[in-house]
């Protein structure tokens, strides 16, 4: 017994040794914020890697390729980024690890787009107690721009998903009369934002929200929820999904032979290549016309093709994220928020300081971003945390979004 | 009334799909005895060849699908061979961490290889609908159904009425015996192992072009399945197909009907259905049940 | 007296708890977060284990357990305003009464079966929490930071003079925990309930006739196994100071099967082993590559060579070098 425990203990230290990193930590530099030195700036990020939720790892993917880029053409005012991305799987307490590890032990300047709302709002008391800028969070769930006071060092990206669903609802208040429309929606804050979003921007008109269908992101397929809504007698089609259950309603209502008036959709899932998946060839009429809204360009839209930020887009994904599809929109939302991140600190100067940053980002006021649609502007102030706000509606015609109408802006709680 | 059967008709669409991958859990555990974790991910990793045959490389649907299904079978005796048996002889408890290895190194591998895009995928039959009464029919899920049946006859022919069916049994239910008579065991079990990965494939091709091809097109499916295959009897082919169908028109009338499940606890409600089967009737509905000689 | 044979284990174990003690000292405080991380998973390993390891029945719900006892912690701490310590015994206590309630049906499954029900249960426990949103907080979960319950979350404790940061209070919590819940253990398991354990696995129809009350020790060995756990759970709340559904998904408790079959069923140094598997698994796994899908790849990959190389665990492991030093 006694010989099995002496070899068992040394076997215990190395267990622990295995597991035990740096031994004394080191004295922190004294006046400079952490992860600034005088030529490199350390962001981190936290981003599905693994788990069912890896498609949204190419909004990593997309960011570290402009850093990158951006790097070989001389970095932030001499300063090159090195962004580390760390798995969380979609997994909030992976998340508070991965971000703790981030902070504690990589000494990051700031937190770069984490993914994911509740993984955002399980860091944020953390970085904001710690003074560590939670930078663009990669999530539209509206409280996250919404409690700015709370949270100086919280700044959102996108527009809310109830913005979104509020000028979807203003839409159909000002173009659709007495329309009675039918949701389907996934069963978490994403889907449910978006439904509290239709009906605030309907609110007050002849429009009404006769059935609304929840489904389980862990649902095999959603033919249940779109028979109920068919069978509601609605004339409109809102769909408020994530890609994969977006192309299920949008084919099970064409099998079902349900012709709704106009379907709507919202960002997440209109990009154009789950649009010609679910027009199947054209041949669903379901699909012709619906109506969406957007703020970033789309790599597979035809009207993109000779742009200059698109043309950008392309090769920087080919030289620095060579093996990624680079017609996934997702990498162009990370591009984005990059390009957003690479101008604050600029603007910042020579003196990097996490509250330098956070000032800058708080009064944020970018005329335009190369890889968001014309005219969009990046507004921040003192109560409101999301820069983005507007939106564009769009029209399927065919094989292909046409945008119309005039720039929409959200301003509300 | 007709929204009713468009309910029924609903689910009993999802339920073939269901029972479509019972089938191969109820091959895997009538033949090898094991309860094989990994199915789901090896009928998704089949589907994206199969895709990647007709998208990437142009061939037409009925070469790939043969290729395919070759591959497959292939594919789950040289998993069998190398994975399985090694680690048969330990406790059931490797096997189980085994087959989650596996679970884990498919679904990543699939992530890695095609990205976590949604993606189409060629149905064998045509898309159209045909309306009776109101109700709505596709011709797709019509030939789901067919396909599905056919496929347990041809496994019930394959056990009941072969030599190697015969074998395959005897490997599986007495090994040691098997023996003395001649049965080389662990062919058979290799043969089970690639029969079922065989039809995980033909699972996967049934479902992805109605539930769309992304890595997870499995996962979701594989709860209902092994719902189905437990409600029906886990030896039982035509248990897994009555369990699927049942399962599949019995969530989807609870989810419309009862409020309190809404469409949040159909997973629970199908979890409810294997704990409660196993607790009250775990030999499932046309299973056997199984005595032990002490 | 049995005294005489303890005096060795027990030193060992003295010694054990001194290197534990002495630890925080000579790595960073975000190592020491880490480590606490592993004295959690260890508890629920030492549990699960007594459930394996010793009666032999196979769980892949034990995550569902944790979830019960992090809960608890977490809607006692912020609806009832109890200190976060003392919900850990009461999250033992509930998550107990659950094991030992889920135990008794349990009793008509074995092997693969009970494997397939458990994994059922922690796959569908994510919906239900989410479904009883008005006492769950539903997907949004429920937030511990900063919350005057939760110990040194924004100011340092002072324990016996010593000045706590989080994460050194958080490591003396878990590993005082994990100790006594490993005392307990062993003196549950040295008697003879530990002896009944062992007989039913063995051969159940052979403890049967042999007067073992065979329902008696299985839905023990449930309850207690699911009591720690909760406790595990509890602690995991705490530690990361948020929940919600999603974290406690069906990969937590496929990992604590991990944990207690790539430690080797049995021994505390393969149970530690275990523990330190399950919370650096992802990060050695993505340090080969992060494209995304290949963590997941390379993981599965650790696990099925593991199975070849060490079949009994890294207990095992420990034991083959004995043998062969003994000559």
């Amino acid at each position: 017994m006694i010989r099995k425990l002496a070899l068992a203990l040394p076997a215990l230290v190395l267990c622990l040794a295995l597991g035990t990193g740096a031994a004394l930590a080191g004295s922190s530099q004294g006046q400079a914020d952490p992860g600034v030195t005088a030529n490199s700036i350390l962001l981190g990020t936290t981003s599905p890697l693994s788990g069912s939720a890896s498609a949204y790892a190419s909004v990593a993917r997309g960011a570290d390729a402009y850093f990158k880029y951006v790097n070989a053409r001389g970095g932030v005012l001499g300063r090159k980024i090195t962004n580390t991305i760390v798995d969380d799987a979609y997994n909030p307490a992976q998340t508070v690890q991965a971000t703790r590890k981030l902070v504690e032990q990589d000494k990051v300047f700031a937190i770069f787009n984490a993914l994911g709302t509740e993984h955002n709002e399980a860091i944020r008391d953390y970085l904001n107690a710690n003074k560590v800028p939670q930078l663009f969070s990669a999530t539209g769930a509206t409280k996250f721009g919404a409690e700015a006071a709370k949270y100086p060092y919280t700044i959102g990206f996108q527009p809310s998903y109830q913005a979104e669903g509020w000028v979807l609802g203003k839409y159909l208040a000002r173009t659709q009369g007495a329309a009675r429309v039918a949701v389907i929606f996934q069963n978490d804050d994403y889907g449910k934002d978006l439904l509290n979003g239709l009906k605030k921007g309907i609110q007050r008109s002849k429009v009404k929200v006769i059935a609304a269908e929840p489904y389980d992101v862990t649902a095999a397929d959603v033919q249940a929820q779109v028979a109920k809504l068919k069978s509601s007698g609605a004339n409109t089609f809102a769909v408020f999904a994530t890609p994969k259950f977006a192309i299920q309603s949008y084919v099970y209502a064409k099998r079902l032979n349900w012709k709704p008036k106009l379907t709507l959709a919202n960002a997440v899932s209109s990009a154009s290549n789950i649009m010609q998946i679910a027009s199947e060839g054209g041949t669903n009429a379901v699909v012709n016309g619906s109506v969406s809204i957007v703020f970033l360009k789309d790599p597979t839209d035809p009207k993109w093709r000779n742009d200059a930020a698109m043309k950008l887009y392309r090769q920087v994904m080919k030289q620095h994220a060579p093996s990624a599809n680079a017609s996934d929109v997702y990498h162009v939302y990370g591009m984005a928020a990059a390009w957003t991140a690479v101008e604050a600190m600029k603007k910042v100067g020579k003196n990097l300081t996490r509250a330098g940053l956070v000032k800058v980002v708080a009064n944020l006021n970018i005329a335009s971003n190369p890889f968001l649609l014309p005219g969009i502007a990046l507004k921040t102030s003192g109560s409101d945390h999301f820069p983005i706000e507007q939106m564009l509606l769009q029209r399927w015609q065919k094989s292909s979004w046409k945008s119309f109408g005039g720039l929409w802006g959200y301003r509300g709680a | 009334m007709a929204d009713f059967m468009q309910q029924v008709v609903a689910g009993l669409a999802s339920g073939s799909i269901y029972a479509s991958l019972a089938l191969a859990l109820v091959l895997i555990h009538r033949a090898t005895g094991v309860i094989n974790f990994a199915q789901g991910e090896m009928a998704t990793l089949s589907t994206y060849l199969a895709w990647t045959l007709t998208t990437n490389h142009g061939w037409s649907y009925w070469p790939a699908f043969a290729v395919t299904l070759a591959l497959s079978f292939a594919g789950g005796a040289a998993v069998h061979q190398g994975i399985i048996r090694p680690n048969e002889k330990g406790s059931v408890l490797r096997v189980v961490i085994v087959t989650i290895g596996l679970l884990l190194l498919i679904n990543g591998a699939v992530t890695w290889i095609w990205s976590g895009e949604v993606r189409a995928v060629q149905s064998p039959f045509p898309t159209r609908t045909i309306e009776i009464g109101g109700v709505a029919i596709s011709i797709q899920d019509i030939g789901t159904i067919g396909v599905v049946v056919g496929t347990m006859v041809l496994l019930w022919f394959l056990f009941q009425r072969t030599k190697i069916g015969l074998a395959m049994r005897a490997a599986s239910v007495n090994p040691a015996e098997a023996r003395l008579v001649g049965v080389r065991v662990t062919w058979m079990l290799s043969l089970g192992w690639g029969l079922a990965a065989m039809l995980g494939a033909i699972s996967g091709m049934l479902a992805a072009p109605s539930v769309f091809l992304d890595p997870n097109l499995m996962a979701a499916i594989l709860i209902y399945a092994f719902a189905a295959a437990v409600l029906g009897g886990i030896d039982s082919p035509v248990g897994a197909i009555v369990g699927g169908l049942t399962l599949g028109v019995g969530l989807n009338l609870l989810g419309t009907y009862v409020d309190f499940v809404g469409a949040d606890l159909r997973l629970p409600g199908a979890l409810f259905v294997i704990l409660v089967v196993l607790l009250v009737r775990p030999s499932g509905i046309f299973g056997h049940r199984a005595v032990k000689r002490v | 007296m049995r005294l005489g044979r303890s005096i060795a284990p027990v030193s060992a174990f003295l010694a054990l708890g001194l290197v534990i003690l002495v630890v925080p000292s000579f790595v960073s405080a975000f190592r020491a977060q880490q480590l606490s991380y592993v004295a959690i998973y260890l508890v629920a390993l030492i549990g699960l284990n007594v459930l394996t390891g010793y009666t032999g029945q196979i769980s892949l719900g034990h995550g569902a357990f944790m979830a019960v006892g992090g809960y608890t912690t977490a809607i006692l701490m912020t609806d009832y305003g109890v200190k976060d310590v003392w919900t850990i015994p009461i999250a033992a206590l509930v998550t107990g009464a659950v094991g030992f309630l889920f135990g008794l049906p349990a009793l008509r499954l074995s092997g693969l079966y009970l494997a397939l029900a458990t994994f059922a249960i922690a796959v569908s426990t994510p919906a239900v929490i989410k479904r009883f949103e008005g006492f769950t907080g539903g997907g949004s979960g429920i937030n511990l930071f900063g919350v005057p319950e939760l110990t040194a979350s924004l100011t340092p404790v002072e324990i016996l003079g010593r000045e706590l940061v989080f994460n050194d209070w958080l490591y003396y919590l878990a590993w005082t925990t994990a100790l006594i819940g490993y005392v307990l253990a062993w003196l549950l398991l040295r008697g003879r309930t530990g002896l009944a354990f062992r007989a039913v696995r063995d051969s159940e129809t052979a403890a049967q006739s042999s007067g073992v009350g065979l329902p008696r020790y299985k839905t023990l060995a449930f309850g207690v196994s699911a009591a720690y756990a909760g406790v595990a759970g509890s602690l995991f709340a705490i530690a990361t100071t948020f929940v919600n559904p999603d974290t406690f998904p069906i990969t937590l408790s496929i990992l604590l099967l991990v944990g207690v079959v790539v430690g080797g069923l049995g021994s505390l140094v393969g149970l530690i082993a275990g523990a330190v598997f399950i919370q650096f698994l992802p990060e050695w796994s993505q340090q080969v590559s992060k494209s995304p899908g290949a963590p997941t790849v390379v993981s599965g990959i650790i696990l099925i060579a593991l199975m070849f190389v060490l079949p009994m665990g890294f207990a095992g492991l420990v034991g083959r070098v004995r043998t062969l030093t003994k000559r």
